[in-house]
């Protein structure tokens, strides 16, 4: 603490500073560690009277504005002593003196930032003290000028590859946005409509990316979206806006818009251009672009609305397959508005008890009998009904619920199973993605049956063969583990995939379930049948069962027997059921012994 | 000096038109092509056959993938597939900023029978019978071009 005298100005005139016209008596003067308290401040500080007089200069002042030793003694007029300073120029000059004269004349404190020369920035503040008395502070703030407008100049360029920031990116398009077709100069009467300029945005996605990143490494990875950002910028125009959202994300604005049959071919060749190979570090890298288009003003009448729409596109363009391109249409925004909602009710209904399993009898064609039933997921939405499988998988594959979903399935059907009249064998399908963590789901498995008591043998997972394309060693493992357990492998949806007779020598299945698309009725029936017999002939070979599913006719079914098939499931034996309906569907199916009901 | 690497391609002649106007094209291209690696220190050879190129680039990495880039964000191709890359321990094509040889029927015709096509389609092999052809094949292609 200062030990300031009471009633007295904290800033007294040490040196002798002439005439107070006020005429009030001075307070005496301040003593010397008061003086070396405000030499020792990190501002600049000058104090001087109505007349712009000096009253007092603090030495840092002296030093931050480098004046004049023989001017700085204290004597003299304000404007004096900032004409003794090597710093300020004559306008800065100016500036301080209007400022210190405006603080006086108003009464009012001023506030302004003085560029001086060799781009250094003060902050002056001008304000009165008490009557008659006034202080000028000054205070050097350059590093913090440097530092902002370095930080302006970063969010115009993206560091890595020169491109628009995501900030100016959107800048260019508000422009656009604002200034296109009100602004336009038409030279047209009024009552002509004005013809809009149109705008299209692309979002530009990269395909595989992230397994590049992965396995060569970051620095590669930055050289290839160097390289990216080159190859784009090289199919667009010069006054076409080009930018790096973000990762492997890349936007451009291109304005004004040529037809969409232009459009389409600057797409194509974009995801051309971009699927070329590129030789990176030495490493020759093979990627993709998915392409989103959005065109204003028919697709968006605002930056958010283009930018979102040419992200939906995006989304479906990803969704038909890789390096492709699609414009957005209406019904995608549709489709997110719903996705969105039942993504929602999704969340919530595993908490709130709304689904069910429902069983499909799984019938042995030699020994006319249940065998075992087919575990099928059901939503019971509180207002829509039944949700589709088809529809909330995905999305719950998607938002990473599919995982305890799908250990709900597995302790309820093994649960289930366990008051049923026959041991038949409940069949559970399991997701890919709950393979990603093998251990997880064999506990999983695991506490399902010890849970329920279920014997591990009437258990029989369902798995499709993508499961066992990527990461085929740790499924293996699992799949070895649960065997182990007692519980019987399937492999579903069979002669769907690619390389599907390869996969069938990688695990000893217990059971292939022939795709229902080889039992539905079509022109080529001996082609499918040829197919069936090969199926089933694969299998016997290799000791597998063999089931087909989706039998909806006697005539497929006669077509499935002449095939060899050891089982079958199918709407012609009975839908899938409340598990309420499963133990009348056993003792009725057996009741029609040995005549059965087909 | 950084070591010396290599990259062999082929990929499909996207230049629409008479024979004449792609043999033009194609004269353009070498003569862009030798100026540019004449500077950068890169050596080659390109192939036209079958209605699809192949060429070999060598030379330091940091030249050969430039040359290859520039190549890339050229229209007049297409469908390219890589049939090698990698370090080499010297020159093939020392003398040559880049050797051509090509069929005068620049439609259809094959040189040596390479059916480049067929490569393009089954994205496989090549590399080395590309090479091969192309170092046997140099000492004719300034009479070639001489012809066009």
């Amino acid at each position: 603490m200062l030990p300031y005298p009471s009633q007295s100005l904290p800033f007294q005139p040490v040196d002798d500073a002439g005439p107070d016209d006020s005429g009030e008596a001075r307070a005496p003067v301040a003593g010397l560690h008061l003086r070396a308290a405000l030499d020792g401040l990190e501002a600049g500080l000058v104090t001087f009277n109505r007349t712009l007089d000096i009253l007092f200069v603090n030495s840092r002042l002296r030093s931050m504005l480098e004046i004049d030793p023989a001017v700085a003694g204290g004597v003299g007029s304000l404007l004096m002593l900032m004409e003794a300073s090597a710093v300020l120029s004559t306008t800065v000059v100016q500036q301080v003196h209007e400022a210190c004269q405006g603080a006086v004349d108003t009464r009012t404190p001023q506030e302004v930032t003085l560029a001086a020369p060799g781009a250094r920035f003060f902050s002056l503040r001008v304000g009165g003290l008490v009557d008659r008395h006034w202080m000028a502070s000054f205070t050097e703030v350059t590093a913090q000028r440097t530092a902002e407008a370095q930080a302006v100049e970063r969010a115009k360029c993206d560091p890595l590859t020169g491109l628009l920031s995501r900030t100016l990116f959107h800048d260019r398009i508000s422009v656009l946005l604002d200034t296109g077709p009100d602004h336009e100069p038409t030279g047209q009467p009024a009552a002509d409509p004005p013809h809009p300029v149109r705008h299209a945005v692309m979002a530009v996605d990269l395909d595989r990316f992230k397994s590049v990143n992965d396995t060569l490494g970051h620095s590669t990875g930055d050289g290839l979206l160097c390289l990216v950002a080159r190859r784009l910028r090289s199919v667009l125009r010069q006054h076409d806006a080009l930018s790096r959202l973000g990762g492997d994300e890349f936007a451009l604005l291109v304005s004004p818009a040529p037809d969409r049959t232009v459009l389409d071919q600057l797409a194509r060749r974009i995801t051309d251009v971009i699927g070329r190979p590129y030789l990176v570090d030495g490493h020759l890298v093979n990627i993709g672009a998915s392409i989103g288009i959005a065109v204003f003003p028919e697709d968006g009448a605002t930056r958010v609305e283009l930018l979102r729409n040419a992200d939906l596109a995006l989304y479906d363009a990803k969704a038909m397959g890789r390096s492709t391109h699609s414009f957005f249409r209406p019904e995608m925004d549709a489709r997110a508005v719903a996705r969105r909602l039942i993504e929602i009710d999704l969340r919530k209904a595993l908490a709130l008890r709304q689904f069910e399993l429902h069983y499909q009898p799984q019938i042995d064609l030699e020994r006319h009998a249940i065998v075992g039933f087919e575990a099928l997921l059901r939503w019971r939405h509180p207002e829509r009904g039944m949700v589709s499988p088809a529809e909330f998988i995905p999305l719950a594959e998607e938002i990473g619920l599919i995982v305890p979903l799908g250990e709900w399935v597995l302790n309820q059907a093994c649960l289930e199973a366990t008051h049923w009249s026959e041991p038949v064998t409940i069949a559970v399908n399991v997701s890919p993605y709950q393979f990603e963590d093998t251990n997880r789901l064999v506990e999983a498995v695991g506490r399902a049956l010890s849970l329920s008591g279920l014997p591990g043998r009437r258990l029989e997972i369902e798995i499709t063969e993508s499961v066992l394309l990527r990461n085929a060693e740790p499924v293996l493992a699992a799949l070895h583990r649960l065997r182990g357990m007692g519980v019987r492998v399937a492999m579903d949806d069979f002669g769907t995939g690619y390389s599907s007779l390869s996969q069938l020598h990688s695990f000893p299945f217990d059971k292939i379930k022939i795709d229902r698309s080889f039992v539905k009725d079509r022109d080529d029936d001996v082609g499918q049948n040829a197919i069936i017999r090969a199926i089933t002939a694969l299998g016997a070979s290799l000791g597998m069962a063999t089931i087909a599913e989706g039998v909806e006719t006697a005539g497929q079914l006669e077509r499935i027997r002449d095939g060899g098939c050891t089982s079958v499931q199918g709407y012609l034996f009975s839908r899938p059921v409340p598990v309420a309906q499963v133990a009348g569907l056993i003792a009725g199916y057996n009741q029609f012994q040995p005549t059965p009901a087909y | 000096m950084s070591e010396l690497y290599q990259v062999i391609y082929c990929s499909r002649n996207r230049i629409p038109g008479a024979p004449d106007t792609v043999s033009e094209n194609i004269g353009g291209i070498l003569a862009r092509s030798r100026e540019n690696n004449a500077r950068d220190g890169v050596t080659g050879g390109l192939l036209f056959s079958d209605g699809c190129f192949a060429q070999v680039l060598e030379g330091p990495m940091e030249a050969v993938t430039a040359a290859f880039e520039r190549i890339q964000c050229d229209e007049r191709h297409g469908e390219i597939v890589v049939l090698q890359s990698g370090p080499i321990a010297e020159r093939h094509f020392a003398d040559w900023s880049m050797a051509f040889t090509g069929t005068r029927a620049l439609g259809a015709g094959k040189v040596a029978g390479l059916g480049l096509s067929d490569t393009l389609t089954t994205r496989s092999g090549g590399g080395d019978t590309v090479l091969g052809l192309l170092r046997s094949v140099v000492v004719r292609e300034t009479e070639w071009l001489e012809s066009v």
